[in-house]
């Protein structure tokens, strides 16, 4: 099921959107709203009336032909538990029970807690919003022969590699791939030289633009290991902190594999 | 080199950087100053450009130090600077900051279980734009992943360190927050 919560970002559009407004974050958030609106306690909220406003809404939402997540109706029947059990009379009990909706306040004032805290962020000096501060300007590339670049060694660029190779990992944390077809180094070997033809020198992390799984991953970082070990291949930066470049070492060898 | 050039030296640096200078590089570049030296510098040019007052000022940023603007000045700066990315996040997106920010590190399942819905897409996107990272995994049955926030977390909200972040309110003051203004309704 889609749903409404779903991040403009998502669905990959860099603007966010700004039609849901005024829609809710999520069933808790929608909950909190219902509770403000109707001006009561949060420690002692009207189950019955909020249940009732809560499907009314979500009768709304269906008219208005909105997809609303299943969440919502997980919370529709959390409220309606805690109703039967407020109507249910109370069995004599020697110890004292927990009121019924105990629980479902206490989420509804955690999420509330992570909201505010939200709000203050977002009402700080936002950088880019309200400060700005010096741009990176990318001058190496166009001005490649002006910069002095620095050999990058081994281990740096197998540290570069194991960084980036953990930023990517979310990508396949659920990732169930069957590998029909592997690739191999050679193919990787003529694919990083055919990209030098074109582009002459490009960025580390670029060499990983098209790599779709973890294998593929590690199976292009060893070929670039082998071009580079190789010389045809130049693995160069401008300082220690500055992207790593991957440069054609016009020694021509191409073709020796 | 005499301690007043050293400061010139770092406000140079730190003029030319991109990313808050720390101490630690700091000391990396000038080996033959005493890191408190290179600190007291530090002090004094922060307070230095606070007296002069001018359009940008030198703050303390994610453990480092970096020039920023006046924010007075945000408005200008954007209708100069057309192509300056504008910030951006959505709604969902600060709650889920948030949440990671005060509870790292979070597994998944953490945050979604205080929001109340699936944050797997906002996650995915914070992890892109690197306002958040993976720290870790959890040692539970299926090893999630634990988010923590970045160093551009801090650059993006000023923080110093994330002992910076405003403090968490109290329970007392968010249900005095959500309490009626007026006498409830009476209801059944």
């Amino acid at each position: 099921m889609t749903d409404l919560n779903k991040e403009p970002e998502q669905i990959q559009n860099p603007e966010p959107c700004l039609v849901k407004v005024q829609l809710f974050e999520g069933p808790l958030d929608l909950l909190l709203h219902l509770i403000k609106k109707n001006e009561v306690d949060i420690y002692d909220i009207p189950i019955a009336k909020i249940t009732e406003q809560y499907i009314e809404y979500l009768e709304l939402m269906k008219v208005l032909n909105l997809q609303f997540a299943g969440e919502y109706l997980v919370i529709a029947a959390e409220l309606s538990l805690v109703k039967s059990k407020m109507l249910l009379p109370k069995p004599v009990m020697e110890e004292e029970e927990e009121d019924p909706r105990a629980e479902l306040v206490r989420r509804l004032i955690e999420y509330q807690i992570y909201k505010d805290a939200a709000t203050d962020l977002i009402g700080k000096d936002v950088l880019g919003r309200d400060v700005f501060k010096r741009e990176y300007i990318e001058t190496s590339a166009e001005h490649g022969e002006e910069v002095e670049l620095v050999p990058v060694d081994l281990w740096a660029l197998i540290e570069a590699f194991r960084e980036f190779y953990q930023r990517r990992s979310y990508l396949w944390a659920e990732e169930i791939t069957y590998e029909a077809e592997s690739v191999t180094i050679d193919e990787k070997i003529e694919y990083v030289l055919e990209l030098l033809k074109t582009k002459q020198q490009f960025k580390f992390e670029e060499l990983f633009n098209d790599c779709s799984s973890r294998l593929d991953l590690v199976i292009t970082f060893l070929a670039l290991l082998e071009l580079a070990r190789t010389d045809n291949v130049d693995v160069v930066q401008d300082s220690p902190d500055s992207p790593i470049l991957i440069a054609y070492s016009g020694e021509n060898q191409i073709g020796s594999f | 080199m005499d301690l007043s050039d050293t400061k010139k030296a770092i406000e140079s640096i730190i003029f030319i950087s991109d990313q808050p200078v720390t101490v630690d590089k700091l000391t990396l570049a000038f080996p033959d100053i005493d890191r408190s030296q290179i600190r007291k510098c530090l002090k004094e040019l922060v307070s230095d450009w606070e007296e002069l007052n001018r359009g940008f000022f030198l703050a303390e940023i994610a453990g480092g130090f970096q020039f920023r603007t006046d924010p007075k000045h945000s408005e200008d700066i954007s209708n100069y600077n057309k192509k300056i990315k504008k910030f951006r996040l959505s709604r969902a997106a600060l709650e889920v900051i948030a949440i990671i920010a005060y509870k790292q590190p979070v597994t998944r399942v953490e945050i979604e279980s205080i929001r109340g819905v699936d944050s797997s897409g906002v996650i995915n996107v914070l992890l892109e734009r690197r306002v958040i990272e993976i720290k870790g995994r959890k040692e539970v049955i299926g090893k999630p992943f634990l988010y923590g926030t970045t160093t551009e977390f801090m650059e993006i909200f000023g923080l110093k360190s994330l002992n910076d972040l405003p403090t968490l309110k109290e329970l007392d003051e968010i249900s005095q927050n959500l309490e009626p203004s007026i006498t409830p309704i009476a209801d059944e």
